[in-house]
């Protein structure tokens, strides 16, 4: 292949940026691994003059290790292009050569924290397929240096699949201009940050102070009781309005976490349409830049809470095939506040538009529901009412509540629990308090699996699950008949089917 | 009959069957290799519980203090190997003309299906105690994770051979039709 235009045949070092944010990024992974071991010296010092100055060496010498680490590091990191391959030579004690051939590359990522904003340049973030180390990272370039370098990699890789496929090769894709397909305005962001699921981000919340005290105390129970034993009195007599008060403490802070979390994550959503899939950009402090490929993404998902219902918003999730090492964040890709025209928008563009139409919903077993009462309501109610019982006798039956909930609950569950199929296309449809809804394109699944439990032989039922290359569908409760048809025809879609699927 | 999915273009009851004659059960020696793995895995926990009886200055060894260290391991030894024992009749695979099928498990059943024209690579794999048997078995990779792959034991080695040359073979073949 010739490359007489090659811009990018010197091996070149990246901005000069680069020894900056190389510089963070190594006082940020130190501080991670020892924050707690330098938070617990601070905390449990013991009065001492030398202490302060034996800090402070300490910090000087992390500094000096580091500053020289990120100069090093950068002047020993060339990048260049040759004979359809991307190659990063890199690395100070132990030197690698890294050969990306064209073809391996799914995506070419950007990245921008608020230093890169500051001096405009993004880090390149290189995604393969299928290598084990499946990620290549190019911390600093200029912001056009690094649009042409994309460019380049892509047009030659497009190239390269066209000499690859003998077909005839009419296709005269200049360019095709980008069509917005939404953006996330000030006020959709909002509505976005209220409506988030804000027990979980209690969850996360409490997880992170619970392990926090972990590292800092062998024993959490002991310093609670310690810091409250003062207290006593107090907690005794007000016991009430301290719950209330911490209820409400927590509750207007998780709330404000995952206000704040969705405003900085998702501030000035772009999601576009090109010519091979789609493009994502978001985030304040760190700015991305997200290409999915249309032929990658295996399952396409839309879901609202009760909240977001409200705002007839829904929250899109596609599901990308990946190396296998990648991350479950990395494959799927999370877009909050997309309106239902948006989202149909991006089904139609991707998967077959013509088979996206409502099909007869085919129901679970109402069996499902007794089996989450009896497993999830009944069972605890009996053990815990019967604990309860032996101390407080009649107030016990105050755990009736439990099994009436799930109960309520698991109906809802029931209701929503369907699935739809067509020639092309099966749609996973559930819920509980909100709606998920699930579609996968039937050649991109890979294995099926039927399982049944000794209670739904004697029933007739059966679990499927249907694994893609990105996740999976499960469909509970089924008669096994359906479930053996539903084998058969996505066995035979599958088998007959010659269209690339990844 | 009538048709389950009237929507679809193909009529389901048309579509090959999974024949009852298509299962093949796994080789009976592989038993012998499971029930040796399980004795020894709760051999050594046995000796475990018995020597810190044995050991520990508190506890005085006599007989009903060993029966209290090994006796549950020795029953769920047991448990194990009866489960072992009857639901090795369900570990049963197919090798049909576009897909590969494995079943197992007693009181879960699963059955699991892969069309060839999915399959990323196999593998042919012996451990130390499969070794002695003379026995191999094969590993099944799909695309994106490890969740989808399949693995059947206890297959003899041109069985296990033919499966793979077989799959690899299929793949390759339906890949370069595209």
């Amino acid at each position: 292949m010739e490359q007489l235009n090659n811009p990018f045949k010197q091996p070149s070092r990246q901005s000069r940026i680069a020894i900056g944010i190389i510089l963070i990024k190594f006082i940020r992974t130190t501080i991670r691994a020892f924050w707690p071991i330098a938070l617990s010296f601070f905390i449990g010092r013991k009065t001492g003059n030398s202490f302060e100055d034996y800090i402070m060496y300490v910090a000087i010498a992390f500094a000096a290790i580091n500053l020289g680490g990120s100069i090093l590091t950068f002047f020993r990191f060339y990048f260049h292009i040759e004979e359809g391959a991307i190659v990063i030579d890199k690395g100070v004690l132990r030197r690698s050569k890294t050969n990306i051939p064209f073809e391996r590359i799914q995506t070419i990522n950007f990245k921008q924290n608020i230093l890169h904003q500051f001096f405009g340049v993004v880090s390149i973030e290189i995604d393969t397929a299928g290598a084990k180390k499946s990620e290549m990272t190019i911390d600093a370039l200029d912001k056009e240096q690094a649009m042409a370098f994309r460019d380049f990699v892509m047009k030659e890789k497009a190239e390269l699949a066209e000499e690859a496929t003998t077909e005839a090769t009419e296709v005269p894709q200049h360019e095709a201009p980008s069509e917005l397909i939404m953006k996330l305005s000030v006020s959709d962001l909002f509505k976005v940050g209220v409506s988030q699921n804000h027990l979980r981000s209690m969850g996360i919340l409490f997880a992170f102070v619970f392990t926090t005290l972990n590292e800092l105390t062998d024993n959490i129970e002991e310093m609670v009781f310690e810091e409250l034993s003062g207290y006593e009195e107090q907690i005794l007599n007000n016991t009430w309005v301290l719950i209330g008060a911490t209820m409400l403490l927590v509750a207007i802070i998780a709330f404000l976490y995952s206000l704040i979390s969705t405003v900085l994550k998702n501030y000035d959503l772009h999601l576009s349409l090109q010519k091979n899939g789609l493009k994502l950009v978001k985030g304040l402090l760190n700015r991305e830049e997200i290409s999915i490929n249309k032929k990658k993404v295996q399952v396409i998902s839309w879901s609202e809470n009760p909240i977001r219902r409200m705002f007839n918003m829904w929250t899109l999730g596609l599901e990308q095939a990946s190396s296998e090492d990648a991350s479950q964040l990395k494959s799927k890709i999370d877009v909050p506040g997309a309106y239902m025209q948006q989202v149909e928008k991006v089904i139609t563009s991707i998967f077959p538009a013509e088979f996206f139409r409502p099909e007869e919903q085919h129901a679970v077993s109402k069996l499902l529901m007794f089996r989450i009462i009896l497993f999830l309501g009944v069972f605890p109610a009996l053990i815990a009412g019967g604990i309860l019982f032996y101390n407080f006798q009649l107030q016990a039956l105050y755990v009736l509540i439990w099994p009436t909930l799930v109960g309520v609950l698991s109906n809802l569950y029931y209701k929503k629990r369907s699935f739809e199929l067509n020639e092309e296309l099966l749609k996973n449809n559930r819920g509980t308090l909100g709606h998920i809804y699930e579609l996968t394109p039937i050649h991109k699944i890979q294995a099926v699996e039927i399982r049944q439990s000794w209670y739904q032989r004697r029933k007739a039922l059966a679990n499927v699950k249907l694994y893609t290359a990105a996740g999976s569908l499960s469909i509970p409760f089924i008669p096994l008949e359906k479930a053996m048809a539903l084998e058969k025809f996505v066995l035979y879609r599958v088998e007959t089917d010659k269209r690339e699927w990844m | 009959m009538t048709q389950i999915f009237e929507n679809l273009p193909v009529n389901v009851n048309e579509l090959p069957e999974l024949a009852p004659t298509d299962l093949q059960p796994i080789d009976k020696r592989y038993l012998k290799v499971l029930l040796i793995m399980q004795t020894i895995i709760f051999l050594l926990l046995a000796i475990g519980g018995a020597a810190i009886v044995y050991f520990s200055p508190e506890i005085e060894p006599i007989l009903l203090h060993f029966s209290y260290a090994c006796g549950p391991v020795l029953l769920l030894w047991a448990i194990s190997a009866l489960l072992a024992v009857k639901g090795f009749k369900k570990k049963k695979y197919a090798l049909r003309e576009k897909d590969l099928l494995y079943t197992k498990g007693l009181i879960w059943s699963v059955r699991t299906s892969i069309p060839f024209n999915r399959i990323q690579h196999a593998e042919v794999k012996q451990g130390p105690l499969d070794r002695i048997f003379k026995l191999h078995s094969i590993k099944i990779y799909t695309a994106g994770g490890s969740q989808s792959d399949l693995s059947i034991p206890g297959l003899p080695e041109e069985t296990a051979l033919r499966i793979k040359e077989f799959v690899l073979g299929k793949t390759a073949e339906d890949g370069a039709t595209e």
